[in-house]
């Protein structure tokens, strides 16, 4: 055999090991003593077996402009495609073995060519996030370089389903790419996402607070949303990845993948017919209801921690994908506040990017009063999750469970802002607000001239509540489509769901709407 | 025979008694508390009358208003069940006094064999053999000590008012008689006003058991046959049988006629039961008589063929007993396990909720004497048992194993049971053989955990289980997306081995699947060394109950799904079973341990409000789950719930005060 040939192929022999090997054997065994994989092992159960096609093996950085920082073959990141449950992802894993997996001009490089063939082809972009930030060393360089993965982050946005899953720290300007991607995963204990991190908090306001609690992802599941999903380790992260997925379409042009659980569409429940409480004042859990209309009781929550008093997740309803949004009566009696209405917001968004149906289930006694919230700008941010099921053109549909009051009742996907289908159970109750406020205001001129007010606003409390705590009155309008049994729920929205199936409704001619920020 | 009776109580037995009621074509009125609003004995009666707020004081311990309903709906006896008011003298005579008939015994004999000085008494008039001990009360310690003296230790403090094991205190020595004694009194004062003590001997290993009698208005008393219930925790009876594995046929006459004798002396009438202590040597002592239907009933039915609840009713309405003595057949075996809302995984505390999935066994030689349905509310107000589940059999061994197999496909969610404790109690090989005593409980369990670890064939096959419903669910989504995957290069898995890895706790499995099973086709699973052949259903996750055939043999699980893991019951086996291809599994040995987080040791406020109630003291043992304080927030009543087990050192809020969101409420020290 020609011996140029022969010195090539030893030559590219010795490169791929070196890349492969990049980190260096011990370095890894780090990574494994502090309970995190390395970044190919995580690929390696990420994708379906054997199908990982990897780019860019042999891509280094052009040098650093600050000198001294030897070059890695792959620069730090391993990129490519491969299947999951046999569709294309693409997919970009950092290598903290790799100069803390820190992000220079060839490691972006990597990274913006495989989002560009994933919109290319329509194909959901997976990125494991591992990295300590931008290279110092690359100065500018490396700025620009992040630049350019968020003009892109922004491109694929609504285009291709776009996950981010934070394996190690994510630190500095770096935590943009996730925070525009649709879903965060963090994995507990081991990762962590701030915008200025422990050291430096200290040096200029001389706190000391540890990573965890100022990032870790406890406080992101909890506190500031930033999270969507937290899990125990690396290995469930993984599968967790896959799970969401197989819910997702590939691309925004397509319909999610039907998954056909052996659950009978026509599946009645008896237990929702006494899931109310004959109090009125009693709470009881939205759960319940929800795992018993989803195909095969499956229920991926998303934002599990965060605004805890409205539900958001993925179910299927005869085999197709649905968002559903729900509010919780057993946390802070359901009221829409400004979590929840953010949270709810971005997550109808999602699915009207990616034609996903809407369902949601109602019980909703108003929005939260008090300063806090007014002062946080619940007026905005109400507007937000109005806006947002307004706006969406997948089909949707709404069971009015219980309360249904005023402002709030507009706002979760209400008839009025063009819902599709509106059904409610016979315990709704579908009114402009609760029977007391009313009460006080429409008779207030009688309890205040009565001998004994407690016992006339008692009574005008009763009639109010006989008259207008059913739904009867909206479904004399049509504000309702109609009044069903509980028990029924599942086949009805299975059945709505097949005639929405073909629905085509395009918003207005425009560059985009002005959505309240 | 009666046209119309009420009965004075609720749950499973009214039902019961409604039952009979119905196939006699006798009319019947239930009586309904607030909390039973919507229950399932309410409903099943011809007429309802409401009685009252929850708590049962207001409600089914209120003598004037069930005798009000009895009166207003033309009721003419009244059926008081067993517990509530069925023992209480007083019930009985107001029965009687207004006119109605008290189907039970005559007030003499509830009241002389209410109490347990008076009814020992009686029974060595009877010549029934008692625990050696004193008739009489004890003054002192010193009187104490001399008795204990006179009868031989170890001796056994008793109270003579009440049961349940309140009271209740052993002593080996007489250096522990004091402190044992004002132990006693203190409790026993507590529970029910009264300080009367006395001592008997302490009869070791004890075996429960006890004689059903029916004894007519014409003199006519039966027995039939024995029942044991040594399995009981804390006093409560948890499994009970029909006949005992240690009763002869001898044996059984002899106790027969002493419950007989007994029953004739108190010049009984109607059913009772008459309660003995067996020791080592089968010599048996009479403990008390119930002058009540007992819940254990369906065992005595089981064997002898005859409805209790009828023969009652016959007896109250003057009848004769239709048969003698030599009329009473036994066949077979019955065993009963007892389900109550209880955790046990959390020291058996009281469970509440709705109940959200309701299955009930069925079968040839299985009954279900159930109290609730889907949708049932279980509330703190009353006793926690939901029902009972009674498995007859040619021999002991056949009602065993049917009584397990109806068990694990007993399937109750929404509020946590006793099923898969009392599963791992009739799995264990020392009931299988029958050696029982009161002890066996205690003997065999740390809290609600078996102290051996379940059967490796056992966890074998819920390994099995557990793999085969996590490869279906995954293979369906692989298979779902088929016609969607490019048609360039695909690949079939038909006929490859899958292989994967389980853990369960400390225990580690490596189950293969040979061939992808098909629904409807044999598929050949190995766990560990051991081969399986497994008829493959078609699987509806939704239901989370499978049953499989492998080998042959019906078995049936229950599930959860928890994440992407699987928790299992199956043959007492309550426990996660994680399953991992060997990819995964080869890189979870670098996952770090779940260390114990630290626990918060306060109980914050979730959301501003008024504190209706607060549930809860100082120094109170709480657990995890459950309900402390109750809140008025946003027009809504909730519970918050205790984070942690501990025990309570601070108690911070009132009721009626004021709070805000995470303002703290009560402190713990953690347990």
């Amino acid at each position: 055999m020609d011996t140029q040939y022969q010195a090539t192929l030893e030559t590219l022999e010795r490169l791929r090991a070196e890349s492969v090997s990049a980190g260096g054997v011990q370095q890894i065994e780090t990574q494994h003593r502090k309970g995190k994989l390395s970044a190919r092992e995580r690929l390696d159960l990420l994708l379906d077996e054997g199908t990982f096609e990897e780019f860019d093996v042999l891509k280094v950085g052009r040098g650093s402009s600050l000198g001294g920082v030897k070059n890695y073959l792959g620069d730090g990141v391993i990129t490519g495609h491969g299947s999951i449950d046999g569709r294309e992802v693409f997919v970009f894993s950092q290598d903290f073995t790799i100069l803390g997996g820190s992000l220079g001009e060839a490691h972006a490089q990597k990274i913006c060519k495989v989002m560009d063939l994933a919109v290319k082809v329509g194909a959901p972009i997976i990125g494991l996030n591992d990295s300590g930030g931008a290279r110092i060393q690359e100065g500018v360089d490396a700025l620009a370089a992040y630049g350019e993965i968020f003009h892109r982050n922004v491109r694929a946005s609504g285009v291709v389903p776009q996950i981010s899953c934070v394996m190690g720290t994510c630190a500095g300007g770096a935590v943009y790419s996730p925070s525009i991607t649709d879903f965060v995963f963090m994995v507990e204990d081991s990762s962590y996402m701030f915008v200025t991190g422990p050291s430096v908090v200290k040096t200029v306001t001389h706190q000391d607070i540890t990573s965890e609690d100022l990032g870790g992802a406890k406080i992101h599941a909890g506190a500031s949303g930033v999270a969507h999903f937290t899990v125990h380790n690396d290995v469930l992260a993984l599968r967790e990845v896959r799970r969401l997925i197989s819910y997702l379409p590939s691309n925004n042009r397509l319909q999610a993948p039907i998954l056909d659980l052996s659950d009978a569409p026509d599946r009645t429940d008896p237990v929702l017919d006494y899931l109310i409480p004959s109090n009125s004042n009693q709470t009881y859990d939205m759960n319940v209801l929800i795992h018993s209309i989803l195909d095969g009781a499956e229920f991926m929550e998303v934002h599990a921690g965060f605004a805890r008093n409205i539900i958001c997740g993925f179910g299927r309803l005869g085999g197709q994908t649905v968002g559903l949004v729900a509010n919780q009566p057993a946390v802070l009696a359901g009221v829409l506040d400004i979590d929840a209405s953010v949270k709810a917001g971005r997550f109808v968004r999602f699915c009207d990017s990616f034609n996903i149906p809407l369902i949601s289930l109602v019980d909703v006694p108003g929005f939260m009063p008090g300063p806090d919230q007014e002062h946080g700008g619940i007026i905005r941010h109400g507007a937000k999750l109005l806006y947002a099921f307004t706006e969406a053109t997948v089909p949707r549909v709404s069971v009015i469970i219980r309360k249904a009051y005023g402002g709030a009742y507009l706002v979760m996907n209400s008839k009025h802002i063009h819902c599709d289908v509106n059904y409610a159970w016979p315990t709704a109750e579908i009114a402009v607000m609760g029977p007391k406020g009313a009460a006080e205001v429409i008779y207030r001129k009688e309890i205040y001239a009565a001998e004994d007010p407690e016992a006339v606003l008692d009574e005008k409390m009763e009639e109010y509540r006989r008259t207008f705590a059913n739904p009867f009155l909206a479904a004399q309008r049509g504000y309702i489509d109609d009044v069903i049994f509980p028990r029924d729920t599942r086949s009805h929205l299975i059945r709505t769901l097949q005639m929405l199936d073909s629905k085509k409704t395009k918003g207005p001619d425009r560059k985009h709407g002005n959505i309240p920020l | 025979m009666f046209e119309k009776i009420l009965i004075a109580n609720r749950g499973e037995i009214a039902i019961r008694i409604i039952r009979t009621c119905n196939r006699l074509g006798i009319q019947t009125v239930a009586v309904y508390s607030d909390a039973d609003n919507r229950s399932l004995h309410r409903h099943l009666a011809d007429e309802a009358v409401h009685i009252g707020e929850s708590q049962s004081q207001q409600s089914y311990l209120d003598i004037d208003k069930i005798i009000a309903a009895a009166k207003a709906t033309g009721a003419q006896a009244v059926h008081p069940g067993y517990g509530f008011l069925s023992e209480k003298a007083d019930f009985a005579r107001a029965v009687q006094e207004a006119g109605l008939v008290f189907i039970g015994p005559p007030v003499e004999a509830v009241d002389v064999m209410g109490d347990k000085i008076t009814s020992k008494e009686l029974a060595k008039n009877a010549g029934v053999p008692v625990i050696p001990g004193h008739i009489e009360a004890v003054k002192d310690e010193e009187d104490a000590l001399a008795v204990a003296e006179e009868i031989g230790y170890p001796v056994l403090l008793k109270p003579a008012a009440g049961g349940g094991g309140k009271g209740m205190r052993i002593v080996r020595e007489p250096e522990q008689m004091k402190e044992a004694l004002e132990a006693s009194r203190k409790e026993t004062l507590k529970a029910f006003n009264d300080t009367r003590v006395f001592v008997e001997r302490y009869i070791e290993q004890p075996r429960h058991i006890e004689i059903q009698i029916l004894a007519d208005s014409q003199g006519h008393v039966v027995h039939l046959g024995e029942r044991e219930c040594s399995i009981q925790r804390r006093y409560q009876k948890v499994v009970e049988e029909s006949p005992s594995p240690v009763v002869s046929a001898d044996l059984r006459t002899r106790m027969g006629k002493a419950a007989c004798d007994l029953a004739r002396q108190a010049k009984y009438v109607n059913a009772g039961t008459v309660e003995f202590v067996m020791d080592a040597h089968h010599n048996f002592y009479f403990l008390e008589m119930n002058t009540r239907l007992q819940v254990e009933h369906p065992v005595t039915e089981m064997i002898t063929g005859l409805d209790l609840v009828e023969l009652q009713l016959r007896i109250a309405a003057g009848e004769p007993l239709p048969f003698d003595q030599s009329g009473v057949t036994f066949k077979g075996w019955a065993i009963e396990a007892r389900i109550c809302a209880e955790d046990p995984a959390r020291g058996f505390i009281p469970s509440t909720g709705m109940i959200t999935r309701y299955a009930a066994p069925r079968g040839s030689g299985i009954r279900v004497d159930s109290g609730v349905n889907i949708g049932g509310k279980i509330d703190v107000y009353y006793d926690s048992m939901l029902a009972k589940v009674i498995c007859h059999g040619k021999t002991r061994e056949d009602a065993r194993r049917l009584l397990i197999e109806s068990l694990n496909g007993y399937h109750i969610e929404g509020v946590s049971t006793n099923i898969d404790f009392v599963t791992s109690v009739i799995c264990l090989p020392e009931f299988a053989e029958g050696a029982l005593t009161t002890g066996f409980i205690d003997q065999h369990f740390e809290g609600g955990i078996s102290k051996r670890s379940p059967s490796l064939q056992y966890l074998q096959l819920a390994a099995l289980a557990a793999t085969l419903i996590y490869h279906t669910r995954t293979v369906a989504v692989r298979e779902s997306l088929r016609h969607m995957v490019s048609t360039i290069g695909g690949k079939r898995d038909m006929g490859r081995t899958h292989h994967y890895r389980v853990r369960s706790h400390e225990d580690l499995f490596e189950v293969v699947l040979e061939g992808t099973p098909v629904s409807g086709e044999v598929c050949t699973i190995r766990v560990d060394g051991s081969t399986h052949k497994v008829e493959i259903p078609v699987f509806e996750f939704f239901r989370r109950r499978l049953k499989l055939v492998i080998n042959g043999l019906p078995y049936r699980f229950r599930i959860r799904f928890q994440d992407s893991f699987i928790f299992m019951s199956f043959n007492g086996i309550s426990r996660l079973f994680e399953v991992y291809t060997p990819k995964e599994w080869t890189m979870m040995q670098y996952m770090p341990k779940k260390a114990d987080k630290l626990l918060d040791n306060v109980l914050v406020c979730p959301m501003p409000g008024l504190v209706v109630d607060v549930l809860a003291q100082k120094g109170e043992r709480v657990f995890r789950g459950q309900n402390l304080v109750v809140l008025e927030s946003m027009k809504m009543e909730s519970g918050v719930a205790s984070p942690v087990d501990g025990i309570i050192t601070e108690v911070l809020v009132n009721k009626g005060q004021a709070v805000e969101a995470d303002q703290v409420l009560i402190k713990f020290e953690v347990m």
